[in-house]
């Protein structure tokens, strides 16, 4: 039978981390202000990630001005597909995918058609600041579209996967895919519906997922099974988060990767307050995990001996 | 986890002077005692009357402050389904306004106190008075019992102006005639200028009366006062006198007992533009009975020499201040509501402040009106909002464009409740208009990004959280506690502190990760 209710000593016991403890004793301790800029900021997140050998979506355009926007198709170079992103947008808002250009109209990943005007108006009101945080005039990006990893075929519907890792004092403690469903409209954001499955950190294979609050153990479009997936480049991943996690300088941080066909992993953005349903869709709470990594000697966190901790992490409940 | 360490001696200490402040300051305002000679009075309007449909209105006067009394607790008013609202015009009139709700028999009681003070001086004694035209020729004009132009008068004018005389003069005299030859008449002695002129006789009104009306056919400014003479007795008779215009300055008279260009201390005056006391309006058999009582002293109401720590307290000011400034002192109870419901309960709402914003607008409106009209134009300028998505106009000008639309609905939706007869309070025009217009376009693109089922969510959590400070909000009795102890505030911020460090679990993460519990997953 399903309960309705938890008693907080039974989530304190299963470790689960509630949002007024991420932000009092993780977020505001360990992350400060002024690092972030370099999260809020994808397009500094992204020269972080260059200068560091991270790969991420190579950026075609950087549109700042009112004025740029009437030069957009020409930006473009000839180029069919790309993705439109504010600068310092959350939760995916404001993004919009184009998988083609053709009679003066752009068509997206869920098959809508955007005339060329009223792409430029999405433009206008990226760098009015609708999407940002704060509601501050804004920048877009125009960048390389990600092909997706042929890997997720089954379970992702009209969007890409992402991989989301939370990193705690540079190491990751716990890690989700997050799949597009029907609902969610291809977006990868589980408050829209989407999919989350937990990753194992040790193996990099998935196990249960959580859709809408409710355990699942299969894709709800599709039918197919979302567990014992194995996520290809895991230690590519893995280390390509460790190594973002000691540039940024967030004690606690949510890295979020994209699987490109050619590409492979590669970093979307980062986050300073990364949600809580990450343990959900792992069945297992933070607690556990961040107490371990505190527990251990600042030598067992440097950067050589992390992957020792993983699997022992993977083992915490 | 330092900072969580501090948070409990902060949170004592932010207590500990709150409890110091709350006893320091009870004890001083036992110490002060008025002044030897200083007298505490309650006064009582007890009303009586027929609305004949509802939203009849009746307006009661109150005293005005003078140098030497003032109105130290707010008007309770006790009474079946009526609204209230103080307007205080100038210095000169002071008036309560009582909507009733529904048509029929009507028991009303005003209550208040007054502290009287010989020494205090808590207003200058200057009664400087700067006329316009109008209200000048107003206080020359004939009007209903002042017959200015009555023959009588004139003869009568003309015999006090016999030997010429300066103005000052002139007052005096017309004083003297109106105090000495017209007698005191019972209740059937004739209350109008020209018949006590004539009859050489006249009720209390009859002789002021008489003396305005031969002031105002010499050109002399000049109005009738009505007021109360403080003493003990259970049914207080209102007492009336005049106030003539010399040199700038409204000077007393008092034809019935004999006072001149000033009047005793214990005189309070109370409206001055002849009018009742109480006045009704669509209601009739109107009964008013007044009663003054003696107090003994009460806590907090002292009349000494003025020192800077008068500052802290608040209870000094008028009373027209008083209400105003309960109100923003319970706003920080509404900001902890909001705090509390944010951070451990967990319910989301569109902006942090929005709903105490809200609550705000509830009290000055009627709350039922305000969330009418809160979502009327919601909804209203949803729909206006989603056929401005067609015209993809930019951020700024379409924000504005919104707050235009929810400006216009507001005034519209106020005149059609007026239309229906919906009594409607011009007050619910106050809803932060901001607000209403950002809560649009949050609910819009809500509704958008993250489904219309989420938006209402929010909807609903700012509504519900806006409600509870609106109880809080309404809470009069705490609001006056406030404004005697601000310090009160300083618990509010240990709270405050307190909850900022709270990291246990937000209600709703009980039910969010209760699967979360099951032991064998």
């Amino acid at each position: 039978m399903r309960r309705f209710w938890a008693w907080p000593s039974e989530l304190r016991f299963r470790g689960v981390l509630g949002i007024n403890q991420r932000n009092g004793d993780y977020v505001l301790p360990n992350n400060p202000r002024c690092y972030y800029p370099r999260v809020d900021d994808k397009l500094l997140t992204k020269q972080i990630c260059v200068r560091h050998g991270i790969p991420v979506p190579q950026t075609y355009a950087v549109i700042e001005r009112h004025g740029d926007i009437q030069r957009f198709p020409q930006l473009l170079d000839g180029r069919h597909d790309f993705v439109v992103k504010p600068c310092e947008g959350s939760e995916g808002r404001g993004i919009l995918v184009i998988v083609d250009f053709q009679q003066e109209s752009f068509s997206t990943s869920s098959g809508e058609r955007i005339s060329v005007p009223d792409m430029r108006y999405h433009l206008s009101t990226i760098l009015s600041g609708l999407y940002s945080l704060g509601g501050q005039p804004d920048r877009a990006i125009v960048e390389q579209r990600i092909v997706r990893h042929p890997v997720f075929e089954s379970v992702a519907v009209k969007g890409t996967p992402d991989i989301r890792i939370i990193l705690y004092r540079g190491v990751p403690v716990m890690a989700m895919v997050r799949l597009p469903t029907i609902a969610s409209r291809g977006k990868a954001n589980l408050h829209q519906g989407a999919v989350a499955a937990g990753v194992n950190l040790a193996t990099g294979i998935t196990s249960g997922g959580v859709c809408a609050g409710r355990a699942v153990s299969v894709h709800p479009d599709t039918g197919a099974s979302i567990q014992h997936l194995q996520v290809p480049y895991w230690e590519d991943l893995l280390s390509a988060a460790m190594n973002l996690a000691g540039a940024i300088g967030l004690g606690y941080l949510g890295v979020d990767f994209v699987l490109d066909v050619n590409l492979g992993p590669v970093v979307l953005e980062a986050n300073a307050r990364p949600g809580l349903a990450i343990q959900v869709a792992n069945r297992r709470g933070l607690r556990h995990r961040l107490d371990f990594i505190d527990a251990q000697s600042p030598e067992m966190r440097s950067p050589e001996r992390r992957w020792e901790l993983l699997e022992q992490l993977a083992e915490v409940v | 986890m330092n900072a969580r360490r501090a948070t409990l001696p902060v949170a004592a200490v932010l207590v500990l002077a709150g409890v110091l402040c709350f006893s320091l300051r009870s004890r001083s305002r036992d110490d002060q005692k008025a002044l030897p000679g200083d007298t505490f009075w309650r006064v009582v309007y007890k009303l009586q009357f027929t609305a004949k449909k509802p939203g009849a209105k009746v307006f009661v006067a109150l005293p005005v402050d003078t140098q030497y009394s003032r109105i130290t607790e707010g008007v309770r008013q006790s009474g079946d389904t009526v609204t209230e609202k103080l307007l205080s015009r100038s210095r000169d009139t002071r008036e309560v306004v009582a909507t009733t709700q529904r048509a029929g028999a009507h028991n009303l009681t005003f209550d208040f106190s007054i502290h009287l003070s010989k020494q205090s001086k808590w207003r200058s004694a200057s009664t400087r008075a700067r006329l316009t035209a109008e209200q000048r020729a107003e206080c020359l004009q004939a009007k209903k019992g002042i017959e200015v132009n009555d023959p009588i008068v004139r003869q009568a004018l003309d015999r006090i102006q016999e030997e010429p005389a300066s103005k000052v003069d002139l007052v005096e005299r017309i004083f003297d005639y109106c105090f000495a030859e017209i007698g005191p008449g019972g209740r059937d002695a004739p209350s109008s200028a020209a018949e006590a002129i004539k009859e050489g006789v006249g009720t209390a009104l009859g002789k002021a009366r008489a003396m305005v009306a031969l002031c105002r056919a010499a050109m002399i400014p000049s109005r009738l006062v009505t007021g109360f003479q403080i003493m003990h007795g259970v049914e207080a008779r209102p007492h009336v006198w005049v106030e003539v215009l010399n040199n700038k300055h409204w000077e007393p008279y008092d034809p019935e007992f004999g006072f001149t260009r000033e009047l005793p201390h214990n005189v309070l005056c109370v409206r001055r533009d002849g009018g009742a006391i109480v006045r009704v309006k669509d209601a009739t058999a109107l009964r008013t009975t007044f009663a003054i009582s003696r107090v003994s002293a009460p806590v907090g109401s002292a009349g000494r020499e003025k020192n800077p720590l008068d500052v802290f307290d608040l209870t000094r000011l008028p009373l027209e201040m008083h209400d105003v400034f309960a109100l923003i002192l319970l706003m920080p109870l509404g900001a902890l509501v909001t705090a509390f419901f944010r951070t451990m309960v967990g319910i989301r709402t569109f902006g942090t402040f929005t709903p105490t914003l809200l609550a705000l607008s509830f009290v000055y409106a009627d709350w039922r009106t305000g969330i009418v009209v809160f979502i009327t134009v919601l909804v209203l300028g949803f729909a206006a909002r989603k056929g401005l998505d067609r015209l993809k106009l930019l951020l700024v000008p379409r924000l504005s464009v919104i707050l235009t639309l929810v400006a216009l609905l507001m005034v519209f939706g106020v005149s059609l409740l007026d239309y229906f007869d919906l009594t409607p309070s011009a007050q619910a025009v106050l809803l932060p208009m901001v607000i209403l217009t950002m809560t649009v376009e949050r609910f819009f693109l809500t509704s958008e990004e993250d489904g219309v089922r989420f938006a209402c969510q929010l909807l609903f959590g700012t509504l519900a959280v806006g409600l509870v400070c609106y109880g809080v909000l309404r809470w009069e009795a705490v609001g006056r506690l406030l404004l005697v102890y601000p310090e009160m505030h300083l618990f509010t911020v240990a709270l405050l502190v307190m909850m900022g460090r709270y990291t246990g679990y937000r209600l709703n993460e009980l039910l969010r990760f209760r699967d979360l519990a099951e032991r064998n997953v």
